[in-house]
């Protein structure tokens, strides 16, 4: 008896394990679903989930049909390295958003070249600025709409005005507005940066000459990194560190660091993301320091502007050359570019991060947590405005001297040298700037950075350039 | 052995052997498959489709960088460091803890040691890059006070080597050490009597019974310490480099997350990550084998 007991046990749990394998299947629909896959994006965020409903619900009217969108959920951690094994795994959604990590997909043929689409498309021909098509044209396969990722140097302004107010235009023009500052706050450096001089470099690499990442000098290519231009910016950085102007822990600073100083008086230059990242900026000092923040133009020299390097996106859009739907994934696309699009992406969830009234978008508190989820069309000439007074310069600054780098990616069999070459720069332009090498040793780095692999590289842009 | 003996000691432990099955399904299941995946060294992954033979492409890729001599040797100059300073201090901790008293005090001592072991290296490299910053940082600051210039230990190349061992000792001596104690503590206290009633010094005591007591558990440790030896630390190294330090800190693991994981080229990352087995194994072997000689212990 015990035996046929244990064996009807036995069965039971059987059963179970098999429980809902029996569910009513529903009926096969016609609705295509568009699968998305983004970063810190879900639909367990209540922020998220309405923003894709009100998305869905355009995109139905903008294309006359039914559709279902979905995000993909992502686990915890680094992402790019978890979107790849998901993808290595066999599961490709038809939108992937990609912040790195895309070459080696790429070239396995797996995401669409999305030149054709963006040809046929009105909306994005206003949408993309030059610099995206220049980046489209070299690699296809992201798109990405927002301003270019420059950094804008932002001063405090009770500093600024009480060392004269004067908007520096040249590097002597800015090098005496440093001096005056770190006269009237000897304690303090003037300026920091985040681990290397890349945000300063907005704003003085084209006044020392630096034109682009590859450009003639003395009748021959070079690497900006080993220019003549880079020698001397890099003398006039060791002086401000010199005299205490550059912070003398820039390089152990990182993004959080370098606003806590700017926060808590430390600093009184930063170079921040044009756009909302300086009206945060921006807002913060009013609230920590009683006192707004000045944008200041890149430094006029040998030439003036920011680079925005053509090579590639290093981050955006995919549509996967596998998906059933590639046509409708690209015009959800393009109808977040599209004015009612933007109206959902830049102005969030009415009622919590805006309200309307009489026909007019008001801003609420709230409305400086939310960030646009895929687009954030330049063009587009917002109703309210979305940006405060420091935010509008830096864009403005933007659109005035952002200036064309033709760069080009650097392949996959010169990826190890141009690391190394990397490093090697690294390690110099630090021991320059900090004095411990004298000016002299640059031309000893170049040598050095020939010898490594400089050459081969630069053999390489001559035939791509 | 008959086959018949053997079967009835199993079905004498079953109960130990039964405990012992989720430990060996666990070691399959994460340790034992994963090297079926190790075989992408010698492929090129792909995407969609079968993977294709790549032989030892991935592994020339790796040995062909005009650095990768310099990377190696940084991975092993850190990691011997690690083992030549860090080793004995958790033992020495035991033996100084051993000698606590209050058994208050000695698990108050033990709690607020093993603490930083649960913190992260991101928190740790915080706390270090602010304690050792040039010239305000906390340790500049005592050493001013004593009339020593300021240090910039996180940017200096002949400091930052030592960073690294100073917080892994900081991090890791109080949580390695229990192994120790627990070792210690099985030690029959009738030794130490014995040794009291024949006039033994506590250090006498320490040397004569203590450590021969426990050598074989740190025999075991540093045989198997050694299957590591070629992972210097990445989180460490990650968190704590910084440009004007990088050629003297960047270790194969970072090296690989660079070139390799972040471009998605998990081939490389696989071929980086066998080579490094493969040292661990020969070390393993041959730290056993060199152990068996001069000690007659061993981990086999």
């Amino acid at each position: 008896m015990k035996k046929y007991l244990a064996l009807a046990a036995v069965l039971l749990a059987a059963a179970t394990l098999t429980a809902g394998g029996a569910q009513e299947v529903p009926a096969e629909t016609a609705v295509p679903v568009i699968r998305i896959v983004s970063k810190d994006v879900s639909e367990s965020n209540a922020w998220d989930k309405a923003h894709l409903e009100n998305i869905t619900e355009g995109f139905i009217e903008y294309i006359g049909e039914e559709v279902v969108l979905e995000f993909v959920e992502m686990p915890e951690g680094a992402y790019a390295e978890k979107l790849n094994l998901m993808l290595l795994g066999g599961d490709i959604p038809d939108l992937i958003y990609f912040q790195g990590g895309d070459e080696a997909i790429s070239q396995q043929g797996i995401l669409e070249d999305l030149r054709p689409y963006v040809a046929a498309s009105s909306v994005m021909q206003k949408a993309l600025m030059d610099f995206n098509r220049e980046r489209m044209e070299n690699y296809p396969y992201l798109l990405w709409i927002a301003p270019p990722r420059a950094r804008t140097a932002v001063v405090r302004e009770d500093w600024f005005v009480e060392a004269g107010g004067k908007i520096p235009q040249t590097v002597d023009e800015y090098y005496t507005l440093f001096a005056a500052i770190k006269k009237n706050h000897p304690g303090v450096p003037v300026l920091t940066d985040t681990g290397n001089t890349d945000r300063m470099d907005y704003t003085f690499d084209l006044a020392f000459g630096n034109i682009a990442t590859w450009f003639e000098e003395n009748g021959s290519l070079v690497y900006k990194g080993v220019s003549q231009a880079q020698k001397d910016k890099l003398a006039f950085y060791q002086r401000l560190y010199a005299e205490g102007i550059l912070d003398n822990d820039y390089i152990t600073t990182k993004w959080d660091t370098m606003e806590d100083k700017l926060y808590t008086g430390k600093a009184a230059m930063v170079f921040g993301t044009a756009g909302i990242v300086l009206d945060i900026y921006d807002n913060k000092l009013k609230q920590t320091q009683d006192t707004g923040l000045v944008a200041l133009p890149p430094a006029q020299g040998v030439a003036q502007g920011y680079p925005v390097s053509s090579a590639k996106e290093t981050r955006g859009w995919a549509v996967s050359a596998l998906s059933e739907h590639k046509d409708l994934t690209f015009k959800l696309l393009e109808y977040l570019a599209t004015d009612e699009g933007q109206f959902l992406e830049r102005y969030g969830l009415e009622g919590i991060h805006h309200t309307v009234s009489d026909g007019k978008v008001n801003l609420t508190e709230e409305s400086g947590n939310w960030w646009p989820r895929f687009h954030e069309v330049m063009a587009w000439d917002a109703p309210t405005p979305l940006l405060g007074p420091a935010g509008q310069k830096g864009w403005d600054f933007i659109l005035k001297y952002a200036v064309g780098d033709p760069d080009f990616p650097i392949p996959e069999e010169l990826s190890p040298t141009w690391d190394a070459l990397g490093n090697l720069q690294k390690e110099y332009t630090y021991k320059i700037i900090s004095g411990e090498y004298s000016i002299d040793k640059f031309d000893e780095f170049v040598t050095e950075w020939y010898a490594l692999g400089g050459d081969k590289v630069t053999a390489y842009a001559r035939t791509v350039l | 052995m008959d086959r018949r003996s053997a079967r009835r000691r199993i079905y004498r432990d079953r109960h130990l052997y039964l405990l012992l099955t989720p430990v060996l399904i666990y070691f399959f299941i994460w340790h034992y498959i994963p090297i079926w995946g190790a075989r992408i060294a010698f492929q090129d992954v792909k995407y969609i489709g079968e993977n294709t033979w790549a032989g030892l492409k991935h592994f020339r890729i790796l040995f062909s960088s005009p650095v990768f001599f310099r990377v190696f040797m940084n991975t092993i100059t850190i990691s011997a460091m690690k083992i030549f300073f860090f080793f004995p201090l958790p033992i020495l901790l035991a033996f100084l803890l051993n000698e606590i008293t209050s058994s208050g005090l000695r698990k108050g001592v033990q709690s607020i040691i093993y603490l930083p072991h649960f913190l992260s290296w991101v928190v740790i490299a915080g706390i270090f890059i602010s304690l050792l910053q040039s010239p305000d940082g906390a340790l500049n600051q005592l050493l001013g006070l004593f009339g020593i210039a300021p240090v910039a230990f996180m940017t200096s190349t002949s400091h930052i080597r030592w960073v690294f061992v100073g917080s892994e000792i900081w991090r890791s001596i109080g949580w390695d050490s229990i192994l120790y104690i627990a070792a210690i503590n099985n030690i029959s206290l009738e030794l130490y009597d014995a040794a009291t009633v024949d006039g033994a010094t506590k250090l006498q005591q320490a040397l004569k019974i203590t450590l021969p007591c426990i050598l074989p558990t740190i025999i075991t440790v540093f045989i198997l310490n050694m299957g590591f030896f070629m992972n210097a630390g990445f989180d460490q190294v990650f968190n704590m480099m910084n440009d004007a330090v990088i050629n003297h800190v960047d270790i194969i693991d970072t090296y690989v997350y660079r070139i390799g994981l972040g471009k998605g080229n998990f081939s490389l990352g696989t071929a980086a990550g066998l080579f490094k087995g493969v040292i661990g194994l020969v070390l393993i072997l041959s730290t056993d084998r060199l152990s068996r000689k001069v000690t007659g212990e061993g981990v086999w």
